[in-house]
């Protein structure tokens, strides 16, 4: 810092130039570098802000690969060395890319008027649960980006006729083509099928049920394609991984000792109750138990199925396959207790949200082994989100199933369309358990990438036993569409935050590059 | 007269010393990307983006400089810089050198 000045008139910037012959720094805007280079003969100078190189006998910058590298490579550095973001590079075509530009020259341009990307879909007889969810996935835009880009490279060339990412890069380029009639996604249908029995069949199924089959089909589809081996399920880098999972954080906290137990499941999605607190009882006590037991030891991969199976809030999770209904009860008359203060129901996602990270107090009934104490004792469970993922998917558990009664809650919920996760993040869980509000005066973030905007909403009409599913989804122009199969009609937002609301979809606002 | 230099002189040097802080603590670069951030998020890049992409056209590829644009674009990204940009960083600068003083 006392160096890296003019030597002249002591300026940082804007446009500090260093000369590349010898130890000299001088302002662009003053001439003063200029000066030097004329005096000294020496000249090339480097921008130390942009790493680019001046030639003052060209009088421009000039420019070269090697040294551009060079300079990306450094800028990475100085932003690591201050606990920055990595600065964003913006995308410049490789070789191939280049020549593919060339041959194709035809470019399409997107108005305001244009409804590119938008294309009904044909009911092939109860199938407005899947119709649903592909409408919501074509327009997820990071997902949409991904396969329009090309970037899904199938390993099974003479098996692509049953890849299920081949089969959803086909349907963007059907979304995508510009044509108006309705298309009919019969081949996706039966992959889904061929690869998820349970929702084979012409009755009516959980659009939820299928998105988590569906991403679970594609997920496995990424992976046998591509050969990587499963060592270790937690840790893919498909693209459905790559955008789906987020990292549910669980504390278990033994109130004798305050030792605290943590695991870290993966999730695609969070499930969340309605209607008054529910029972948790021996459920709690099951997934808690597996949670200790995972501390000691075990594989954590089988966290994700037992808490999938028990009652109260859930979420889903990769290794967890759906079997029949996921929708369990929550109204058990057992002996258990109620979650904590106030059985409030709640009208909104933030409150479910507020309810869903709140912390639990698992009563006598449900003593967990302390792994540091060794002894039975009472506990407190608290659930956060350690890493969030870039596509949020909440899932409000309107259907519940319990012997003998069938029950749809149809409460109205109300939803925003910009949500900030940042009050359930596991940063924000203070040391006593309880998630105190994020203080901003405290640690003020430079930017906030908790923030999500939503771009879909997947709404049920009707009872349990007959419903049809309808969508909302937002397009490119931030225009919103009501999607019902083939039909598709404009939309306002007014509308969409109006309606009942069964699946959400939020998209991350801000991403980040590692 | 002579007030008047001596005062631009010591604002010359309070400009030096405070630089010199914000180079040191790596706050400068900090404050640069919030900075970043901020005219991002507010369209500032993509006007002015759009507005270099039109002075290129005019001037043609094979004839335009870094020198050309700069001396063009500096005024009109001036210009939008929306106040509340302005404030929040001026505000960031002044909690800066207050904790720095009580260092």
């Amino acid at each position: 810092a006392q160096i890296c000045k003019c030597v002249i008139c002591g300026d940082y910037g804007p446009r500090l130039h260093a000369c590349l012959s010898c130890i000299y720094f001088g302002c662009y805007d003053k001439k003063h570098i200029h000066q030097h280079a004329e005096e000294k003969k020496h000249h090339l100078a480097i921008d130390v802000s942009y790493g680019t190189i001046y030639c003052f006998i060209c009088k421009d910058y000039v420019y070269d690969t090697e040294l551009e590298e060079l300079a990306r490579a450094q800028c990475h550095r100085a932003s690591a060395s201050l606990g920055l973001k990595q600065k964003f590079f913006p995308w410049e075509p490789s070789e191939e890319e280049l020549i593919l530009l060339r041959c194709n020259p035809k470019r399409r341009r997107v108005t305001e008027a244009s409804h590119i990307g938008l294309r009904g879909l044909i009911n092939l007889g109860n199938t407005c649960f899947m119709n649903c969810i592909l409408q919501s996935l074509a327009h997820t835009p990071i997902l949409r980006d991904y396969f329009m880009a090309d970037q899904h490279v199938c390993q099974a060339t003479d098996e692509s006729q049953q890849c299920l990412v081949c089969e959803m890069a086909r349907l963007y380029q059907e979304f995508y083509s510009g044509s108006r009639t309705p298309y009919i996604p019969y081949r996706l249908l039966h992959l889904v099928w061929t690869n998820a029995r349970h929702l084979a069949g012409y009755e009516q199924q959980d659009a939820h049920e299928f998105l988590i089959a569906a991403l679970d089909v594609l997920h496995r589809h990424c992976k046998e394609m591509n050969g990587i081996s499963d060592s270790n399920p937690h840790h893919c880098n498909c693209i459905i991984d790559r955008i789906f999972t987020g990292g549910l954080q669980s504390d278990v906290t033994c109130k004798r000792c305050n030792n605290v137990s943590t695991t870290i499941d993966p999730i695609w999605d969070i499930s969340l109750d309605l209607g008054p607190g529910s029972i948790h009882s021996s459920h709690l006590l099951a997934s808690a138990a597996a949670q200790n037991a995972a501390a000691t030891g075990n594989t954590g991969a089988n966290n994700g199925s037992s808490s999938s199976s028990s009652s109260g809030n859930t979420a889903s999770g990769p290794s967890s396959l759906p079997f029949g209904s996921v929708e369990t009860t929550t109204h058990s008359p057992s002996t258990g207790f109620t979650n904590s203060p106030g059985n409030y129901e709640p009208t909104s996602l933030v409150e479910c949200l507020k309810r869903f990270t709140k912390t639990e107090h698992l009563g006598n009934s449900a003593k967990i082994k302390c792994s540091k104490c060794h002894s039975y004792q009472e506990s407190t469970k608290q659930l956060t989100m350690k890493k969030l993922p870039i596509v949020a998917c909440f899932h409000l558990k309107r259907f519940e199933h319990s012997t003998g009664y069938h029950k749809k809650i149809s409460t109205f919920v109300s939803f925003p369309e910009e949500l900030d996760m940042t009050p359930f993040m596991s940063s924000a869980r203070c040391s006593n358990g309880y998630n105190g509000q994020v203080m901003r005066s405290r640690t003020p973030t430079l930017t906030c990438d908790n923030k999500y905007s939503l771009f879909a909403v997947v709404n049920h009409f009707g009872t349990i036993e007959s419903g049809h599913y309808t969508c909302y989804i937002r397009s490119l122009k931030e225009q919103w569409y009501r999607c019902e199969d083939h039909l598709i009609k404009k939309a306002t937002a007014g509308e969409v935050l109006n309606s009942e609301g069964y699946l959400l979809f939020y998209h991350k606002q801000v991403l980040e590059y590692d | 007269m002579a007030d008047l230099q001596e005062r631009k002189l010591r604002d010359a040097q309070m400009r030096a010393t405070i630089n010199q802080k914000l180079v040191e603590t790596g706050e400068r670069e900090r404050l640069k990307e919030l900075l970043r951030a901020r005219l991002i998020e507010c369209g500032w890049r993509d006007e002015l983006k759009a507005y270099c992409k039109e002075i290129v056209q005019q001037k043609g590829l094979e004839h335009i400089t870094v020198d050309d644009l700069v001396s063009e674009m500096t005024p009109r990204g001036r210009s939008l810089v929306p106040d509340e940009v302005k404030k929040e960083l001026l505000q960031r600068i002044r909690t800066f050198l207050a904790q720095q003083s009580n260092m």
